[in-house]
């Protein structure tokens, strides 16, 4: 095959068997004699070479030149179109790996027969196998799967769900916690990338989602945290704001008005012990009863998964100061003296 | 070089040599148990033995120090130059010994102690002793539950005989091994005699009790700092030591290296220690723990 050149340094080329084409282009790295001769481009030896795979070349970028030739092609053997007969995919590559997370599974397995003989006289196929996988890490995959739904139930992103994978192959490669349920470890590690993605989740909140008592999922949130030698930011009661409002379906200036109230009955200390859940609810039932949006506090308290009594003792605390506790530019509905006193 | 001999040498631990004995208070609240590991707020190390290392380097010091110092008599009941718990940030001297000077030196406290630092006058009470003793018998169970009084069993629910005595009011556990929990009492001192009273009614009841291997397991204390505390930021700064979910307990629950104790510290400023096998570890506990807290008080 002929080399086309734009302006060759060293003369016209003839046309020449390819191989001895390809050679001339190979120089060595200077000074290294152990380096693998590369490919490069005579005029321009910096340049990125692009490969074009259809025709097996190598091209350079910056004058055109193909420089490499009859080079492998990696692509498939054919094309696949997924349509019916879907199950007979002819790719000999199979799924997409997650070498992070599985450790590089590449053991091959020997799937059911389809002709007539590999059914014996009842009906059963007579190669039973597919059995034992990957033993090593099954419980791993059970709990992968068992993540991924918690995290379906309450729309969490994906980046969460990879850093709980994450967090749970760490601890179950530690074997530290190797007694714990895996679904309690599992629904601790969803708790704690949610923290650590600055998007907290209550602990209410994952149980719901997950068969664990709040109590266990509690303990082993303190283990994990221990074991892998973390530490999560504290929960603020702006974390929760935008949540809980919009379940509650309150327009936007009374999400921001009771995250205000949260925020300044933090800094003025009114609630001293108060866990920063209770606090945001009483602000957003203070917040909602000054607005025209008024809600009760049962359904806040069922939102937010506090007791109305809770909500009603924060709200004792910070309503004596309710005029300082508004931002200044809210349009009042209920004015403060108006509030509920319960 | 010892001279003094109105004060034990500094230990790692607080408690004088030999057996407590009982009744008399050895461990006043004049007497600093600053020794330890006084943790400090920022270290970016995590891991206990880096810790443990360091304080080990301290005490060091201190015994160093120490050896060097003889005693002047007077001069030792100072409390106030020489108390370890200073605010600095630095490596803080675990245990500065009372009397670092010699009689011939001017005094010069090898580290930089704050002069207003003193030992708080707060002393933590004991509300809780749990101990175990081995009457060393097996026991029929039924027949204790049946004679003795205040006594109740139901081997459904728990395999052992709770009784309660009105005295030292204590409730004790007590199986068909013949090992006995006592737990209820308020001192070390009650807890003995509430677990020899427990093995007297055993033996009237037929059985030949010894008391064998008494020891105090745990010992609970609580005290007030009388001001409220800021647990958030205490939870910033002493990262490795405290754990603070409002969540799930509305107190921080600081765990203490050097006297292994764990301290529920709430924001009305009081604390609860628990965790110790002798009284001087609580109060060593506290004093490391009073200049922390005091540091984070609130302002308003």
């Amino acid at each position: 095959m002929v080399i086309s050149t734009v302006t060759p340094n060293s003369g016209v080329r003839a046309s020449r068997s390819p191989s001895a084409d390809l050679w001339d282009f190979f120089s060595p790295c200077s000074g290294d004699v152990l380096a693998l001769p590369k490919v490069q481009c005579p005029n321009h030896p910096d340049a990125m070479l692009v490969e074009d795979y259809r025709a097996g070349d190598m091209i350079c970028p910056e004058c055109g030149l193909v420089v490499g030739d009859r080079v492998i092609d990696v692509g498939s053997e054919w094309r696949t179109f997924t349509n019916e007969k879907a199950t007979q995919d002819p790719s000999r590559v199979g799924d997409a790996q997650n070498p992070l997370l599985n450790g590089g599974d590449l053991s091959t397995m020997i799937s059911k027969g389809t002709g007539a003989a590999s059914f014996d006289e009842f009906g059963n196929s007579k190669y039973q196998n597919r059995r034992t996988m990957s033993s090593s890490d099954r419980a791993m995959l059970n709990a992968f799967k068992e993540i991924t739904t918690m995290a379906d139930r309450i729309n969490l992103p994906r980046n969460i769900i990879d850093r709980t994978n994450n967090l749970f192959k760490q601890v179950y490669e530690q074997k530290s916690l190797k007694g714990r349920a895996n679904d309690a470890i599992a629904s601790a590690c969803l708790y704690i990338a949610c923290r650590q993605e600055g998007v907290p989740r209550t602990f209410k909140e994952i149980c719901a989602v997950s068969r664990i008592s709040k109590k266990e999922i509690g303990r082993c949130f303190k283990l994990i945290l221990k074991a892998l030698e973390t530490s999560v930011d504290l929960i603020t009661t702006g974390d929760f704001m935008s949540r809980f409002c919009s379940n509650l379906g309150l327009p936007k200036q009374v999400q921001m008005a009771a995250t205000y109230i949260a925020r300044k009955a933090v800094e003025l200390d009114l609630v001293p012990g108060r866990s920063p859940i209770s606090v945001a609810a009483a602000a957003i039932y203070m917040a909602s009863q000054a607005s025209a949006e008024k809600k009760t506090q049962k359904e806040i308290g069922d939102i937010a998964g506090v007791a109305d009594v809770t909500i009603r003792q924060s709200y004792r605390l910070i309503y004596p100061r309710a005029a300082d506790l508004f931002p200044p530019d809210f349009k009042f509905d209920t004015p403060v003296d108006k509030l509920p006193q319960l | 070089m010892e001279q003094n001999n109105s004060l034990p040498p500094f230990q790692g631990l607080a408690s004088p040599q030999g057996a407590m004995t009982p009744g008399m208070p050895i461990f006043s609240p004049m007497m600093p148990y600053g020794s330890g590991l006084t943790p400090q707020p920022v270290t970016n190390t995590n891991s206990l033995s880096l810790l443990e290392e360091q304080q080990r380097q301290q005490q060091q010091q201190q015994q160093a120090s120490a050896q060097q110092a003889g005693v002047p008599g007077g001069l030792g009941q100072t409390p106030q130059l020489y108390h370890s718990q200073t605010v600095t940030t630095t490596t803080l001297p675990g245990n500065t010994p009372l009397y670092t000077a010699t009689p011939l030196t001017p005094m010069t406290p090898i580290t930089p102690a704050t002069p207003a630092s003193e030992s708080s006058g707060i002393v933590p009470q004991l509300q809780n002793i749990v101990s175990t003793v081995n009457l060393g018998c097996k026991l029929d169970l039924k027949t204790i539950a049946l004679r003795a009084r205040n006594a109740e069993y139901n081997p459904k629910r728990f395999a052992a005989v709770i009784m309660r005595i009105r005295e030292p009011r204590t409730t004790a556990l007590i199986f068909s091994s013949g090992k006995m929990v006592c737990t209820g009492a308020k001192s070390e001192e009650q807890s003995r005699l509430a677990a020899r009273k427990y093995a007297r009614v055993v033996q009237k009841l037929g059985f030949p009790a010894k008391f064998l291997d008494f020891k105090i397991q745990n010992m609970v204390g609580s005290c007030d700092v009388k001001f409220p505390i800021r647990l958030e930021g205490l939870v910033l700064t002493h990262q490795q030591f405290s754990s603070y979910e409002p969540e799930l307990f509305p107190g921080l629950i600081y765990r203490m290296i050097k006297p292994r104790i764990v301290l529920l510290i709430f924001v009305s400023g009081k604390v609860v220690l628990t965790g110790a096998k002798v009284r001087g570890e609580i109060y060593e506990a506290f004093e490391n723990i009073y200049p922390i807290l005091k540091g984070f008080r609130k302002t308003t």
